[in-house]
C-alpha cells in the first residue's frame, strides 16, 4: 500500500546567538553592528554561533491506518518531530509529503478563554484546532455530553474547576476527526478515569481507519495503542519496529544507561 | 503547501457485519507539501482564504472579550475619539484658533481622528499580535497573517460604531453631503490596507526585537502631529505640500473629510498616498512571509 506520510531526511537546527536569541532586542543588534567592523579590523572573530541539532536526518513512512508511536528520552526531539509535521515549525532540511488532512493536537485547550464561555470556547478552539464551524455545530451536543458539563454551557470558564475544564478542552479535541491525527501527550493529564475514558477515545478513532502519529512518555499506553514505534535518541532515528521489540529494545537500553 | 479539503477516509462497500477497516483511498498528489523554504506570499494568501472561518472567529473572540471585560464596553470606541476631539476643539479650535476648511471644527477634528485612530490602533495592537497570540501560535498551524489581520477587522468594527457619531454631529450641525461621499468607502479601503500593512510589518519586527513594541507609541504620536489629523493640510506651505504627501495618512485623512465634507479633492496628495499604500503593503506582506518561520523559532 502506498504510505499516507512519507518523511525525508529531516533535520532541524536551531541557532542561539544574537541574531536568533529571545527576547533579543534593538541595543543589541546596533552594538553588534557597530563592534564587528572594529573586531574585523582587530583581526578578532565574531562568537561563533551556537547551534544545536534537534533532528538529523530522519526517514520514515506511514501506512495509512497506522497508529506510529514515538518515544525516547526527553530532549531526543520528539516534540520537534511533531511541531514539524504539524507545521509548526518548518525544517531545516528534507522533505514530508502527506496525502491527507492532518489535525494535530499538541495540548489540550489550546486558545481557550477565560473570560468566554464554556459553550464559546468550543467554538472558538474548534476552530483553532481546524474544525469547520458547521462541523461543530453538528457535534455540539456530543462534545457538551462527552465533557458532561451541560449546567455550566454559559458560564465562563474561569469559574470551571480544573477537572471540567480539563474535560471539555478533550471533548473538544476528541472530535477532530482528521485524516491524520498528531497527538502529543495528550494523555499524560487528568486521573485515572479521565485517561481511561483517553485510551478508549483514541482506540475509536484508529479503529475508523485514521492514521494516527502519538508521542508518549506511558510505555504502557504505547505498547497497547501503536503496532509500529519509532524510538527517537539524540534527534536520530535509532529503532523502528513491531511495539514490543522496540519498546524492550529502548528499556534495556535505559537500564543499561543507569547501570553505567 | 496546500490544502485539499476534499481528502477524506471512505467506507469500502463491504457486505454489512463483515469486519470492515474502512480502507483509504489516497489522492494522487500530496496535499500537504512540507518543505524547508518559505512559502510563497500567494500560498500564504490561500491558506488565509481557507482559514477565513478562524479568522471571523478571532476578530469575534476579541470583541466578545473586550465587551466582557470592560463596564463601558461599546462606548470606549465611542469616547477615545469624542474626547480627543472635544479637547482639541477647545484648544487647538477655539483658544489656538486654527482654521478647518471652514467645517466647524469639532467636526472636523473628529473626522480626522477617526481614521487616525482606526490607523494608529490597528498598528499598536498589530505590533502585539504574535507576540500576544504566542501561547497559540507554537501549538497550532495556522497561516500566522491571520493574526494581525483580525486585529485590523476588530478595528475596524470599532471604526464603524464610532462612525455613527460622525453621522450625528454632521446631522447636529445642519451640514449635507455631496456626490463627493461615494469617494468615503475608497478611502477607508485605503486606510485599510495601509494599516494591515504597517501592522504586519510590526508584528513581524515586535516578535523580533522586543523594544520596538516600546518605541512605537512614540513613534506613532510624533506620526499624527505630521498628519493632518488636528490642523488641515492647507496650513502646509505650499512649497512644502509635495514633501508633506508624501506621508501616506495624509493624502487618506485628506481624502476622508473632501469626500464627507464636500471640499475639493486634492489628487496629487491622494494619488501619491494610493501609491506608497499599495507597495507598502506589498513589500511588508511578503517581509512578513519571509520572516515568519524564522520568528516561530524565537518566540
Amino acid at each position: 500500500m502506498r504510505p499516507i506520510i512519507e518523511v525525508r531526511n529531516l533535520s532541524k537546527r536551531y541557532c542561539f546567538d544574537n541574531r536568533v536569541l529571545a527576547n533579543r532586542n534593538l541595543r543589541e543588534v546596533f552594538v553588534k553592528a557597530l563592534k564587528s567592523p572594529v573586531e574585523r579590523f582587530y583581526g578578532r572573530k565574531p562568537a561563533p554561533e551556537t547551534e544545536f541539532w534537534a533532528l538529523r536526518n530522519i526517514s520514515f513512512e506511514v501506512e495509512p491506518g497506522e497508529v506510529l508511536g514515538i518515544i525516547g528520552r526527553n530532549g531526543a526531539g520528539k516534540s520537534t518531530l511533531l511541531k514539524i509535521l504539524s507545521r509548526i515549525v518548518k525544517p531545516t532540511m528534507g522533505e514530508v509529503d502527506m496525502y491527507g488532512r492532518p489535525g494535530s493536537l499538541l495540548e489540550i485547550g489550546t486558545g481557550f478563554h477565560p473570560d468566554l464561555t464554556g459553550r464559546e470556547n468550543v467554538f472558538l478552539n474548534g476552530t483553532i484546532i481546524g474544525m469547520k464551524q458547521g462541523e461543530i455545530k453538528n457535534k455540539f451536543d456530543e462534545i457538551v455530553a462527552f465533557a458532561g458539563v451541560e449546567q455550566f454551557l454559559d458560564v465562563p470558564i474561569k469559574y470551571y474547576s480544573s477537572g471540567m475544564y480539563l474535560r471539555l478542552a478533550f471533548a473538544v479535541a476528541a472530535h477532530l476527526k482528521p485524516d491524520i491525527l498528531i497527538l502529543d501527550e495528550v494523555m499524560a493529564v487528568g486521573d485515572a478515569e479521565f485517561q481511561k475514558k483517553c485510551q478508549a477515545k483514541m482506540k475509536e478513532i484508529s479503529g475508523e481507519g485514521r492514521t494516527v502519529i502519538f508521542v508518549s512518555h506511558d510505555l504502557m499506553s504505547v505498547m497497547k495503542l501503536c503496532g509500529r514505534v519509532l524510538l527517537i535518541e539524540a534527534g536520530q532515528l535509532l529503532d523502528v519496529g513491531e511495539a514490543e521489540g522496540v519498546i524492550s529494545n529502548y528499556l534495556q537500553n535505559l537500564s543499561g544507561a543507569t547501570a553505567n | 503547501m496546500m490544502i485539499n479539503e476534499e481528502a477524506s477516509v471512505v467506507v469500502s462497500h463491504l457486505p454489512e457485519g463483515s469486519l470492515a477497516v474502512p480502507h483509504p483511498i489516497l489522492p494522487e498528489e500530496p496535499t500537504i507539501k512540507i518543505r524547508p523554504a518559505s512559502a510563497s506570499v500567494l500560498s500564504n494568501l490561500r491558506e488565509v482564504w481557507t482559514h477565513r472561518e478562524l479568522l471571523y472567529f478571532l476578530i469575534w473572540r476579541d470583541l466578545k472579550v473586550r465587551y466582557k471585560q470592560t463596564i463601558l464596553g461599546a462606548a470606549w470606541v465611542i469616547l477615545q475619539p469624542l474626547l480627543m476631539a472635544l479637547v482639541f476643539a477647545v484648544f487647538i479650535g477655539k483658544l489656538a484658533r486654527v482654521t478647518s476648511d471652514g467645517v466647524p471644527y469639532a467636526v472636523f477634528a473628529y473626522a480626522g481622528l477617526l481614521p487616525w485612530l482606526f490607523f494608529s490602533n490597528s498598528v499598536a495592537s498589530g505590533s502585539h499580535s504574535l507576540v500576544a497570540n504566542n501561547y497559540v501560535v507554537t501549538k497550532v498551524y495556522f497561516p500566522r497573517l491571520i493574526l494581525p489581520i483580525a486585529v485590523v477587522g476588530v478595528r475596524l468594527v470599532d471604526f464603524l460604531v464610532a462612525f455613527s457619531v460622525l453621522v450625528c454631529l454632521m446631522f447636529y450641525y445642519g451640514m449635507h453631503v455631496t456626490w463627493s461621499v461615494f469617494m468615503f468607502p475608497v478611502f477607508i479601503m485605503q486606510i485599510v490596507l495601509l494599516a494591515l500593512g504597517i501592522g504586519v510589518w510590526f508584528a513581524a519586527l515586535n516578535a523580533g526585537y522586543r523594544d520596538v513594541g516600546a518605541v512605537l507609541p512614540v513613534a506613532l504620536q510624533l506620526w499624527m502631529f505630521i498628519s493632518p489629523i488636528i490642523y488641515p493640510a492647507s496650513t502646509v506651505p505650499p512649497n512644502w505640500r509635495l514633501l508633506y504627501a508624501f506621508n501616506p495618512v495624509s493624502g487618506i485623512v485628506e481624502g476622508v473629510r473632501a469626500s464627507l465634507f464636500g471640499l475639493p479633492f486634492n489628487w496629487t496628495s491622494i494619488a501619491i498616498s494610493a501609491v506608497i499604500t499599495l507597495a507598502t503593503l506589498i513589500y511588508f506582506v511578503h517581509y512578513f512571509c519571509r520572516k515568519q518561520d524564522s520568528l516561530i523559532d524565537v518566540l
